[in-house]
């Protein structure tokens, strides 16, 4: 084993022998020096884990969280030396993770949680001005070939159960005892004026903004939408009030 | 003997002042904005601002007008075995080109395996053949960077077998051979020392102590190891220790003012704590400038 | 089911949307802003400090292959009014029971 691999294997693996070649001046056991290495390494991760899941981590308590997140951290050590997104794969870990199948709705509070991050730090981009706006509705007959460009921070997530609830319980709005977890809901994740927002929409609401955001022109994306709750003046008047349509272009 | 030199890159049109500055955190952004506290600079860790937009890059942009700024690595893996990372280079290039910061450091330190990145800055063994490797690492990214790069002397916590210079001496081959600067962390040395039962002067003496550029101070947490000797740890969560504002002390008066940054990265205090250590260390600072002329080297 | 919505329909749903979006942001946000998100935690994850201690959570050996997996989520999961599946010890105690 080359020096990194072999120092990388006993970091993640507590019970692997050290790395070769260590030395302590006073000949004291290295694994008591090596362990402030296992440490810094697991501990750190953790944390950011912890800072990016907060709701996860409040929903299974920390000793949960911190004994389920230190086997995340060794099978998925980050990929990139940005922490801010590290995690991308953890609601998929959640949702084959065994101890934690009790709390069914977990793994889509996990991709809440990952989106809202996404929204977060998500490209900052200008919208349309109010004279832009006004003037595509000078052209009715062509409103739908209109292909309207989003904000970068704009996503939709559909769950079986009742995620925006229970992660809107964990922000100070509404008590999650009142929360019945079984129940479907649909959210838009997005970034207005430096605040991430999560909005509860429709089923149909989110099918229709998957097709714009697939590039689908106005009309043809209005169309495609086969869930019956769908609100279409609700679904532009969230794109124009939380200024998220970028650039416009007709088919 | 580098292509570079530190007349070459040493300045970029900004300097650091020398005075007393605090890393920035996104806990204080909107305290900062509100009330701007009397600090030198700002120093921020790269890898946080790696990111595409919204409020990290809308509250940098701002204090950065009102601010100078140091720009602190801690994922490029100098000290790796691997050339750093030509995707991460370019990140972090348009980052400096973006907030022009007076500085731009890095550890002499490893932190990837392959793919991976384990979040902590691992110790590497001194021999020719590290010191080769790693020159090689520090030119690319100067040239790459355009720029010169500072280097912080590391804490660590075990030493290498396979070692043939000391920590200062590796140091200051690297600083002659690149034309890097030197960020001396007086916590890292002082921990490092303690824990390898290093002779603190004569590591002082060995380092190029004229490259240094900018000082790190921070506080470290007490362990013991089996045999009942220091175990610290660099924690950066406390108060910055007397044997360290000893250190810092000495230092100036041998340097003269040289820019500083109090880190307190864990357990982090009201911004009036840090502040008051920020002033602790101006004050050492502004004792060295009313010294009489001719007391000064 | 599909929808086929005539130009004049369209039309009429994006100038409602418009005056709706005028006048809530006249309003300050009104209706939505109780839904708006405090809960983004501002800090930098990089830095470049050590963990206090040696011992915590780099060695230890937990793992929930085999029976030495010993934790339930217990946080405020526990409070949720769930009527499918109980939450907490139900399924978990099947679960040890399968890994044993």
């Amino acid at each position: 084993m080359t020096f990194d691999a072999a120092w990388a294997h006993s970091l993640l693996n507590p019970d692997a022998e050290l790395p070769a070649d260590l030395r302590v001046w006073n000949h004291s056991d290295p694994a008591i020096r090596f362990a402030v290495y296992r440490n810094n390494v697991v501990a750190s991760l953790i944390q950011a884990l912890a800072d990016s899941f907060p709701v996860i981590n409040a929903l299974v308590g920390d000793e949960f969280f911190n004994a389920m997140t230190a086997i995340y951290v060794r099978q998925h050590p980050p990929r990139s030396p940005v922490l801010a997104y590290y995690g991308a794969d953890f609601a998929d870990f959640l949702q084959d993770f065994p101890p934690a199948a009790s709390v069914p709705y977990l793994a889509d509070i996990g991709r809440l949680e990952y989106a809202v991050i996404q929204a977060f730090h998500a490209a900052d981009m200008p919208s349309l001005t109010t004279q832009q706006v006004q003037g595509l509705l000078i052209n009715t007959e062509k409103l739908a070939q209109l292909q309207l460009s989003l904000h970068p921070s704009l996503q939709t997530l559909q769950s079986s159960f009742a995620i925006g609830s229970l992660w809107f319980a964990h922000q100070g709005a509404g008590n999650i005892a009142d929360v019945q977890p079984e129940i479907p809901e649909a959210l838009w994740i997005l970034r207005f004026q430096l605040a991430v927002e999560v909005l509860p929409m429709s089923a149909g609401d989110c099918q229709f903004l998957q097709a714009l955001l697939k590039g689908q022109p106005l009309g043809a994306a209005a169309e495609s939408v086969i869930e019956a709750e769908f609100d279409l003046i609700r679904c532009l008047n969230v794109l124009l009030q939380k200024e998220l349509i970028t650039h416009f272009h007709y088919l | 003997m580098s292509a570079f030199n530190t007349n070459n890159f040493s300045t970029n049109g900004y300097e650091l002042p020398a005075s007393v500055g605090a890393s920035l955190k996104p806990e204080h952004f909107a305290s900062i904005l509100h009330t701007p506290p009397p600090l030198g600079f700002f120093e921020i860790h790269a890898e946080n601002y790696l990111v595409a937009g919204g409020p990290f890059h809308h509250y940098l942009t701002q204090i950065r007008q009102n601010y100078p700024l140091s720009i602190h690595g801690v994922g490029l893996s100098l000290g790796g075995q691997n050339p750093p990372n030509l995707q991460h280079l370019t990140a972090l290039k348009s980052l400096i080109d973006r907030y022009q910061p007076a500085v731009f450091s890095e550890h002499l330190a490893w932190s990837n395996h392959g793919n991976h990145f384990l979040n902590d800055l691992l110790p590497l063994a001194y021999n020719q053949q590290s010191l080769n490797r790693i020159c090689a690492h520090i030119e690319q990214v100067q040239q790459f960077l355009g720029r010169q790069i500072l280097l912080e002397n590391p804490s660590t916590y075990v030493e290498f077998t396979q070692s043939t210079f000391t920590e200062a001496e590796f140091i200051s081959a690297l600083v002659e051979r690149t034309g890097c600067g030197l960020l001396l962390d007086l916590n890292n040395l002082y921990v490092s020392c303690r824990n390898h039962n290093w002779e603190i002067q004569p590591y002082i003496r060995a380092l190029p102590l004229a490259a240094v550029r900018e000082i790190h101070l921070a506080g470290f947490h007490r362990e013991i190891d089996p045999m009942g000797e220091a175990l610290f740890i660099d924690s950066h969560d406390a108060q910055v220790d007397d044997a360290v504002w000893a250190l810092y002390k000495s230092i100036i008066q041998q340097l003269g003012p040289i820019p500083t940054l109090i880190e307190w990265d864990n357990n982090l205090p009201p911004f009036s704590d840090l502040l008051a250590e920020v002033q602790l260390a101006q004050t050492i600072l502004d004792a060295y400038n009313t010294l009489p002329a001719k007391a000064q080297p | 089911m599909k929808n086929t919505l005539s130009a004049s329909t369209l039309a009429l749903a994006f100038g409602a949307a418009m005056t709706l979006s005028a006048a809530v942001s006249h309003a300050e946000d009104g209706a939505m802003a109780k839904e708006k998100c405090y809960g983004v935690a501002m800090k930098g994850k990089n830095d470049c400090k050590a963990g206090a201690g040696t011992s915590c959570a780099g060695s230890s050996k937990k793992d929930y292959e085999g029976s030495a997996w010993k934790f339930v989520p217990a946080g405020t999961c526990e409070k949720t009014a769930s009527t499918t599946s109980p939450t907490g010890f139900g399924q978990l105690a099947e679960f040890k029971a399968k890994t044993k």
